[in-house]
C-alpha cells in the first residue's frame, strides 16, 4: 500500500461520485442531439439530485427497514466498487481486498437490495419490476463471469489491477479475437447491468416495459436521489472499467505523484466520455427488446464470452 | 382497524388456509395426549449434549487423530473398529455443531408436538449414528453405522405419520436410501475383497494394487450410494419430499448434516482410499455435480413451498461441492497440484458453510411454520414486522445460500471459480473444454440461487401478509431463537473471517492425499498459491460499513446545516387512482418466478392451464379466468414414473394369481413341483 | 510485415469469421444475414491475401482477391437481389430450434471443433494453423444451420457458411490452394447458389412462400 495508492483511491471515489451524474447527463445529451432534440443540458442530473435531496421522502405504510435503508446501502456498495475498480490508479489499497468477482458480487448485491426494497413496498409495480430484474440478474451472471474469465486469462489473475497492468504493458494483446469477443460480450453485459437499451429503457414509465423504474416507483425525496446516484455510479464504474481494460492509457501507477493522478482523472474522463458517447449513439439505433427476448441476448453474450475463453485457450498461448 | 398496529392497510380477508406443514402449533387434534414438555426437553438436551461431545471428539480427531480402537465383542463377525483422521474429524465437528443447535431448537419447537417416545428418541439416535459414520474405521463398521443412520433418520421423518404426504415421503426415502445402501454395500465388499482387508487405513495402501476393473466398479457403486445420500441428480427425488415433510429440527439435521455424510463418503472412500483414479472418474463427478447444481437451483427458483425450496437448494449446493471435488480430481490428474488443492478447499469449505446457512434457513423456516402453520410462500408475507428475529436469521441464511459477498457461501464459491479459471491453456484439451463450461454452470447456479433466495426472503418475509395466518403470526419462543442467533453468528464469522477454519482445513488437506499441494492462505487476505491476487471478505464488509456510515454522516451534517427538508412521512401506497391496494394485488412467489419458469420452459416443463369462462350473454365478456400451474420434478416424471408404472403393472399381474383361494395356492405348489421335476430330470 | 503483426491480423480475421458465423445464427433477419455473409467473405479472403503478402506469393494473394470478389461481393449481392424482389417481406420466422438454444448449441459446436482440431494444431504451430479450428467451427455451424432453418434462402446462407468453413480450413491449415482448384470450387458454389436461388423463386411462385416444410406437399 503506497501513499499514492491511498490518495489515488480517494481521488477515484471522488471522481466517480462527483462525475457519475455528469456522465448520465452527457449520455442523455448525446441521445437528444442525435434525435434532433435540444436536450436539457449535461448538468440536468445534478439539478435533479439537488431537487430530490431537498424534498420530503415518503415511506409507504407497511414497509420495513429494508425499504428505508436500501438506497444508502446501494450507494455505499457503489462507493466501495468505485474504490476497487482501477479507474484513476492501479495502486488502490482496495485492490487486494476485492477482485473482479467481488466487484461483480457487490454489483449483484446492490441489485438484490433494490429488488428487496421493491418487494417490500407490496405494490404490484414493485413486484413486477423485482421479478423482471431478478430474471435478468440471474441470466446476466453466467455471461459476466465467463467474460471475466476471458479477461483474467491474459494476466493469470482476476485482480483488476493485474489485468489492467498487463494490458498497459502489452497493449496489442487486447486486439486478439479473444479480446474482441470479450469486448462484445461485455458491452451486452454492461447494458444489462446498468439497465440501458436494449434490455431496459431508462426513460420509460410504461408498465409493460419498465424494469428499474418500476422498482423505484415508491421512492421519493432523498432516498430516490440516493438510488439515482447509485445507478449513475454503477454506469460510470462499469464504463470506466471497460475503457481501462482495453485502453489503460494515462492511468496512474503505484508511485504516481499529484500530477499523475490529475492526468489519470483527465484520461479516464476523456475515455469514459468517448465510450459513453458511443454507447449512447448506439442506443439511438436500437429498440428495447421484449422481456422474453432478453435471454437470447444474454445467451449471445454468454456465447461470445465462451468463445473468447476458448479462443484465448487455444489460439493465444503465443508468449505464455 | 387492527392492521394499523402493524402498519398494514388491512387484515387480509378470506378463509384461513389449511395448515400444510407439520404444524406443531396446532396441538393435538387427533386426541392423542400432548407430550409432556419434560420428554421433549430431555430429547433436546440429549441431542445437544451428543452434538457437543461429537464436535469435541471431532476436534480431537482433527488435531491428532483417533484410534484405531477395536472392540471385538461388539457386533458379529468382524467386531467394531473406530478410527478417525482429520477428514472424519472435520465432518464430526460439522455434524456435532448442527446437532447441538438443532437440539436446543427442538425443545422450543417440539413443546406442543405430539411425537411418541420412539420418535423423540429417534432424533438423538439419528445424531449419534451420524457422528459414528466418520468414526468408522473399517468397512464393516462403516456399513453398519451407515445403515443405522438411515433407519434412525427414517423414524425421525415419520414424526407426523398421520399425514399422507409424510408417509409418501418416508416411502420414497426408505426405498432410495436402501437402494443406495445396497450399492455402497456391494461396492465396499468388492473393495474389501480386492484389498484383502477390513480396515480403511489398510485398504488405503492396498487399493492401488487392485485391478482397474474392480476399482472402477467400486467407484461407480460407492458414488451411486453416496450420491443418493447427498441428493445428487438423478437420485435426488427423495430429498425434496423428505426434507420438507420432516419436523424442522430434523430437516435441519438432514439437510445440513446428513447430506454432508454423502460428501464424506465420496471424499473418504473415492478420493482418499481409492486414491487417484482415471480421468473419467473426475468427469463423472464434475458432470453429476454440474447437473445437480443446475437442476437443483432451477427447481428451487420456481418452488413456492419454503422448505421444498430449501431442500432443492441442498441438491444445488451438494452439486457444487461434487463439482469442486471432481475439479480437484481432474486438476490433480493433470499435475495442477495447487489448483487441485484450491478446489478441494472450496469443496470442504462449502460443506461447512452449507451446514451453517442451511441449518439456519431450516430453523427459520421451522419458526415460520411454528408461528403460522404455513410453508406456502404464496400465502406468507409481512413477517418482517411480526417476527423480526426470525426474519433477521433467515436473511443471514439466504445471503449465505445466494453466494453473494458478505454471505457465508461466497468464499467457497470464489475459491471454486478461482480453481476453475487458472488452469494453464497448455495443460490439456480436456481441461480447456471442461473448465469454461464449469465456470458457466457455477455462474448460472449463483445467478439462479440469488433469484431463489430473493424470492424466499422478499416474498415470504417482506411486503404485506397474504393470509390471515401470516397476519396473526407472533415471534417464536426464545428456545428456538437462541440457537438461530448462535448459528447466524457462525454464518457471519464464516462470511467475514473464514480464516478461523484454516488450521483445521490444513490438516484435512494433508490427510487427503499426496496429490494435493500447499493449501491456500486463509488469513485476513485470502491468497492462493501460485496465483497473483487476493480478496478479503472481512475488509469488504468493513469497507461497505464505512461507506454507509460516511453517507449517513454526510446526510446528518447536511440536515443539521440546512433543515429546509421536511421530515420523512409515512403514507399509504400510491394505488394508481384505483382505491386502496389490497394484499391480494401483490406479486406472489408464483408470479415472481414466472419469467424464469418461462425462460426455462423446456427444462421444467410446467403444467400450465388457463381456463377462461364467459358470461352467458356474450362470449366476448369474461366471467372468470383460472390459472393453474404445477411443476413436477421432471426427473421423477420421466425416469421414475415409467419404472414404477412397469413394476405396478407387473405386480398387478402377479396379484391376479393371488385370490386367497387355498386350493389355488396348492395348485401353484403342485405345478412348481412338476416343473422342478421336469427341469431336474 | 513482422511475424507478430501477421499473427495478430490472421487471428483477427479468424475472429471475424467466427463472430460473423455466430451472428448469422443469432439474427433472423435475412437482409442482415446477407450483410454478415459479406463480412465473412471479406475476412475469409483476407487470410490468403495476408499469407501471400507475408511470403511474397502472388498466386496466393490472387486467390484471396478472387475469394473476396466472389464471397464478399457476388454472393451477398445475389441474395440481396432475391430479397429485394418478392421475398423482401420474408424473414426466418421461427427456426426449428429457438434462438437461445441455437446459441448454446453453437457454443458447444465451437468447443467440439476446437477439440477435434487439436491434433492438427499440434502438428503445425504456425499462427495460421492455430486458427484452423475456426474453419471447423464454421463447417459445424453451417451444418447446424442447414438442419434447423426453414426458409430456402436461409438454407443458401447456411450452405455458404459451410463452404466458407471448408475454405477457411484449407487456407489456414495448408496455406495454399491452387488458383484453379479454388476457382473451380467457387464456381460450383456459385452454381449451387444460383440453382437454390431459382428454386426459392419457383417455390415462392408455386406456394407463395419459401418455407421448406411446404415441400412435403410434393410427396403426394
Amino acid at each position: 500500500m503506497t501513499g499514492a495508492g491511498v490518495a489515488g483511491a480517494a481521488v477515484q471515489v471522488a471522481a466517480v461520485g462527483a462525475g457519475a451524474p455528469l456522465l448520465v447527463g452527457w449520455m442523455r445529451q448525446v441521445r437528444a442531439l442525435l434525435e434532433g432534440r435540444i436536450g436539457s443540458g449535461v448538468l440536468q442530473p445534478y439539478r435533479d439530485l439537488r431537487k430530490l435531496a431537498r424534498k420530503q421522502s415518503i415511506v409507504p405504510e407497511g414497509s420495513t427497514v429494508v425499504f428505508a435503508t436500501a438506497p444508502a446501502f446501494i450507494a455505499a456498495t457503489m462507493l466501495v466498487v468505485a474504490a476497487t475498480v482501477p479507474t484513476v490508479t492501479v495502486a488502490s489499497p482496495m485492490d487486494g481486498v476485492g477482485d473482479l468477482f467481488v466487484v461483480v458480487g457487490l454489483l449483484l448485491i446492490a441489485t438484490v437490495a433494490l429488488i428487496l426494497a421493491a418487494l417490500d413496498t407490496g405494490t404490484p409495480f414493485g413486484g413486477m419490476g423485482a421479478s423482471r430484474e431478478t430474471t435478468i440478474a440471474a441470466l446476466v451472471e453466467p455471461a459476466i463471469l465467463v467474460a471475466v474469465f476471458a479477461l483474467s486469462i491474459r494476466a493469470n489473475s482476476s485482480n483488476l489491477a493485474a489485468i489492467v497492468t498487463a494490458t498497459a504493458h502489452r497493449p496489442g494483446d487486447v486486439l486478439t479475437p479473444a479480446g474482441a469477443l470479450a469486448f462484445a460480450a461485455l458491452v451486452v453485459v454492461i447494458a444489462a447491468e446498468t439497465g440501458r437499451l436494449p434490455i431496459d429503457n431508462p426513460a420509460t414509465h410504461l408498465e409493460l416495459t419498465m424494469v428499474h423504474e418500476a422498482m423505484v416507483l415508491e421512492y421519493s425525496g432523498h432516498r430516490l436521489a440516493l438510488v439515482e446516484w447509485g445507478a449513475s455510479m454503477r454506469l460510470a464504474v462499469l464504463v470506466g472499467l471497460l475503457a481501462n481494460l482495453y485502453l489503460p492509457i494515462g492511468i496512474a501507477g503505484a508511485h504516481a505523484g499529484a500530477a499523475g493522478l490529475v492526468v489519470g482523472v483527465g484520461a479516464i474522463a476523456a475515455k469514459t466520455a468517448l465510450l459513453a458517447g458511443a454507447l449512447a449513439a448506439g442506443e439511438v439505433f436500437v429498440a428495447k427488446v421484449r422481456m422474453f427476448r432478453v435471454p437470447e441476448l444474454l445467451a449471445g453474450s454468454f456465447l461470445l464470452g465462451l468463445l473468447a475463453v476458448t479462443a484465448a485457450y487455444f489460439i493465444a498461448p503465443r508468449g505464455a | 382497524m387492527t392492521g394499523v398496529a402493524h402498519g398494514d392497510v388491512a387484515r387480509p380477508v378470506g378463509p384461513a388456509p389449511p395448515a400444510d406443514g407439520d404444524s406443531p402449533a396446532t396441538g393435538a387434534p387427533d386426541g392423542r395426549a400432548e407430550r409432556a414438555p419434560g420428554a421433549v426437553a430431555i430429547a433436546g438436551v440429549t441431542t445437544t449434549a451428543l452434538g457437543a461431545a461429537g464436535a469435541a471428539t471431532g476436534v480431537v480427531a482433527v488435531v491428532r487423530g483417533i484410534g484405531p480402537i477395536h472392540v471385538g465383542s461388539l457386533g458379529p463377525l468382524a467386531g467394531v473398529t473406530l478410527a478417525a483422521g482429520a477428514t472424519g474429524g472435520a465432518f464430526m465437528v460439522v455434524v456435532g455443531l448442527v446437532a447441538a443447535a438443532a437440539g436446543v431448537y427442538g425443545i422450543g419447537y417440539g413443546r406442543h408436538g405430539r411425537s411418541s417416545p420412539l420418535q423423540l428418541a429417534a432424533v438423538p439416535a439419528f445424531v449419534a449414528t451420524m457422528l459414528l459414520v466418520p468414526l468408522a474405521g473399517s468397512v464393516s463398521t462403516f456399513l453398519a453405522t451407515w445403515e443405522l443412520m438411515a433407519v434412525a433418520s427414517l423414524v425421525a421423518i415419520l414424526a407426523d405419520h398421520d399425514r399422507p404426504a409424510v408417509r409418501d415421503a418416508a416411502r420414497w426415502y426408505a426405498v432410495m436410501t436402501h437402494l443406495g445402501f445396497a450399492a455402497v454395500l456391494v461396492g465396499l465388499v468388492v473393495l474389501a475383497a480386492s484389498g484383502r482387508a477390513d480396515g480403511l487405513v489398510a485398504l488405503t495402501s492396498r487399493a492401488a494394487s487392485a485391478s482397474s476393473a474392480s476399482r472402477d466398479a467400486v467407484f461407480v457403486l460407492t458414488f451411486v450410494g453416496f450420491g443418493a445420500k447427498a441428493g445428487l441428480v438423478p437420485l435426488h427425488v427423495w430429498l425434496p419430499r423428505a426434507h420438507p415433510e420432516a419436523p424442522s429440527p430434523v430437516s435441519a439435521l438432514m439437510s445440513a448434516a446428513m447430506v454432508a455424510m454423502g460428501v464424506y463418503g465420496i471424499v473418504r472412500i473415492d478420493i482418499e482410499v481409492l486414491g487417484p483414479g482415471p480421468r473419467w472418474w473426475a468427469i463423472v463427478l464434475v458432470a453429476t455435480g454440474a447437473a445437480s447444481a443446475l437442476y437443483g437451483v432451477l427447481q428451487s427458483s420456481v418452488s413456492t413451498d419454503l422448505k421444498r425450496l430449501l431442500a432443492y437448494s441442498t441438491t444445488e449446493n451438494m452439486g457444487l461441492v461434487t463439482l469442486a471435488l471432481g475439479a480437484a480430481m481432474l486438476l490433480a490428474g493433470y499435475g495442477e497440484r495447487s489448483l487441485a488443492t484450491i478446489a478441494l478447499t472450496a469443496a470442504l469449505l462449502h460443506v461447512v458453510a452449507h451446514a451453517a446457512f442451511k441449518s439456519l434457513a431450516f430453523m427459520a423456516a421451522g419458526s415460520v411454520l411454528f408461528a403460522t402453520g404455513l410453508r406456502d410462500l404464496d400465502l406468507l408475507g409481512g413477517l418482517a414486522r411480526r417476527m423480526p428475529a426470525t426474519t433477521g436469521a433467515f436473511s443471514v441464511a439466504a445471503l449465505g445460500a445466494a453466494g453473494l459477498p458478505l454471505g457465508a457461501g461466497f468464499v467457497s464459491e470464489w475459491l471454486l471459480v478461482q480453481s476453475l479459471i487458472h488452469s494453464r491453456p497448455s495443460s490439456g484439451t480436456l481441461l480447456a473444454l471442461v473448465m469454461p463450461v464449469a465456470v458457466g454452470v457455477v455462474a448460472l447456479t449463483t445467478g439462479l440461487g440469488v433469484a431463489a433466495m430473493t424470492k424466499a426472503f422478499g416474498i415470504g418475509f417482506l411486503a404485506r401478509p397474504r393470509s390471515t395466518a401470516a397476519f396473526d403470526a407472533r415471534e417464536s419462543p426464545a428456545a428456538m431463537l437462541a440457537p438461530m442467533a448462535v448459528v447466524a453468528a457462525a454464518c457471519t464469522v464464516l462470511a467475514v473471517a473464514p480464516g478461523v477454519l484454516a488450521p483445521g482445513l490444513r490438516r484435512v488437506l494433508l490427510d487427503t492425499g499426496s496429490s494435493f499441494g500447499a493449501p491456500p492462505h486463509l488469513g485476513l487476505l485470502l491468497r492462493l498459491p501460485g496465483i497473483a491476487g487476493s480478496i478479503s471478505p472481512g475488509l469488504i464488509a468493513v469497507a461497505v460499513a464505512v461507506a454507509a456510515a460516511a453517507l449517513a454522516l454526510v446526510a446528518a451534517v447536511a440536515r443539521a446545516g440546512r433543515s429546509r427538508r421536511p421530515a420523512d412521512r409515512r403514507a399509504a401506497l400510491w394505488a394508481g387512482g384505483g382505491g386502496p391496494l389490497t394484499a391480494r394485488m401483490q406479486y406472489t412467489a408464483t408470479s415472481f418466478a414466472e419469467p424464469l419458469q418461462r425462460v426455462f420452459d423446456d427444462v421444467l416443463r410446467p403444467d400450465v392451464d388457463v381456463e377462461v369462462s364467459h358470461v352467458e350473454e356474450s362470449r366476448y365478456l369474461v366471467d372468470r379466468v383460472r390459472y393453474r400451474s404445477r411443476i413436477v420434478d421432471v426427473v421423477e416424471a420421466r425416469c421414475y414414473r415409467p419404472v414404477l408404472g412397469a413394476v405396478a403393472t407387473w405386480a398387478s399381474w402377479v396379484r391376479r394369481a393371488h385370490n386367497g383361494s387355498v386350493n389355488r395356492y396348492l395348485a401353484f405348489g403342485a405345478l412348481a413341483v412338476i416343473v422342478v421335476i421336469a427341469v431336474a430330470r | 510485415m513482422s511475424a507478430h503483426t501477421y499473427a495478430t491480423l490472421v487471428d483477427l480475421a479468424a475472429g471475424a469469421l467466427l463472430l460473423s458465423a455466430v451472428l448469422v445464427v443469432w439474427r433472423r433477419d435475412l437482409q442482415a444475414t446477407a450483410r454478415l455473409l459479406a463480412v465473412q467473405g471479406a475476412a475469409l479472403g483476407a487470410i490468403p491475401i495476408l499469407s501471400g503478402i507475408r511470403r511474397g506469393d502472388v498466386q496466393l494473394a490472387v486467390v484471396g482477391v478472387a475469394v473476396v470478389a466472389l464471397r464478399a461481393v457476388v454472393f451477398p449481392k445475389l441474395i440481396a437481389v432475391r430479397l429485394r424482389g418478392e421475398l423482401a417481406h420474408e424473414r426466418e420466422g421461427a427456426p426449428l430450434v429457438n434462438t437461445t438454444a441455437s446459441l448454446l448449441v453453437t457454443a458447444t459446436l465451437v468447443i467440439v471443433a476446437y477439440a477435434l482440431s487439436r491434433p492438427l494444431v499440434r502438428l503445425d504451430a504456425s499462427p495460421a494453423a492455430r486458427a484452423a479450428p475456426v474453419g471447423y467451427a464454421l463447417v459445424l455451424i453451417g451444418v447446424f444451420l442447414l438442419v434447423t432453418r426453414r426458409k430456402a434462402l436461409s438454407q443458401v446462407v447456411a450452405f455458404l457458411v459451410l463452404d466458407n468453413g471448408i475454405d477457411a480450413v484449407a487456407f489456414l491449415a495448408t496455406l495454399g490452394v491452387p488458383v484453379v482448384v479454388e476457382l473451380g470450387a467457387s464456381l460450383d458454389v456459385l452454381l449451387a447458389v444460383v440453382i437454390l436461388g431459382v428454386l426459392a423463386g419457383r417455390m415462392h411462385a408455386k406456394f407463395g412462400g419459401t418455407d421448406l416444410d411446404e415441400l412435403r406437399e410434393l410427396r403426394e
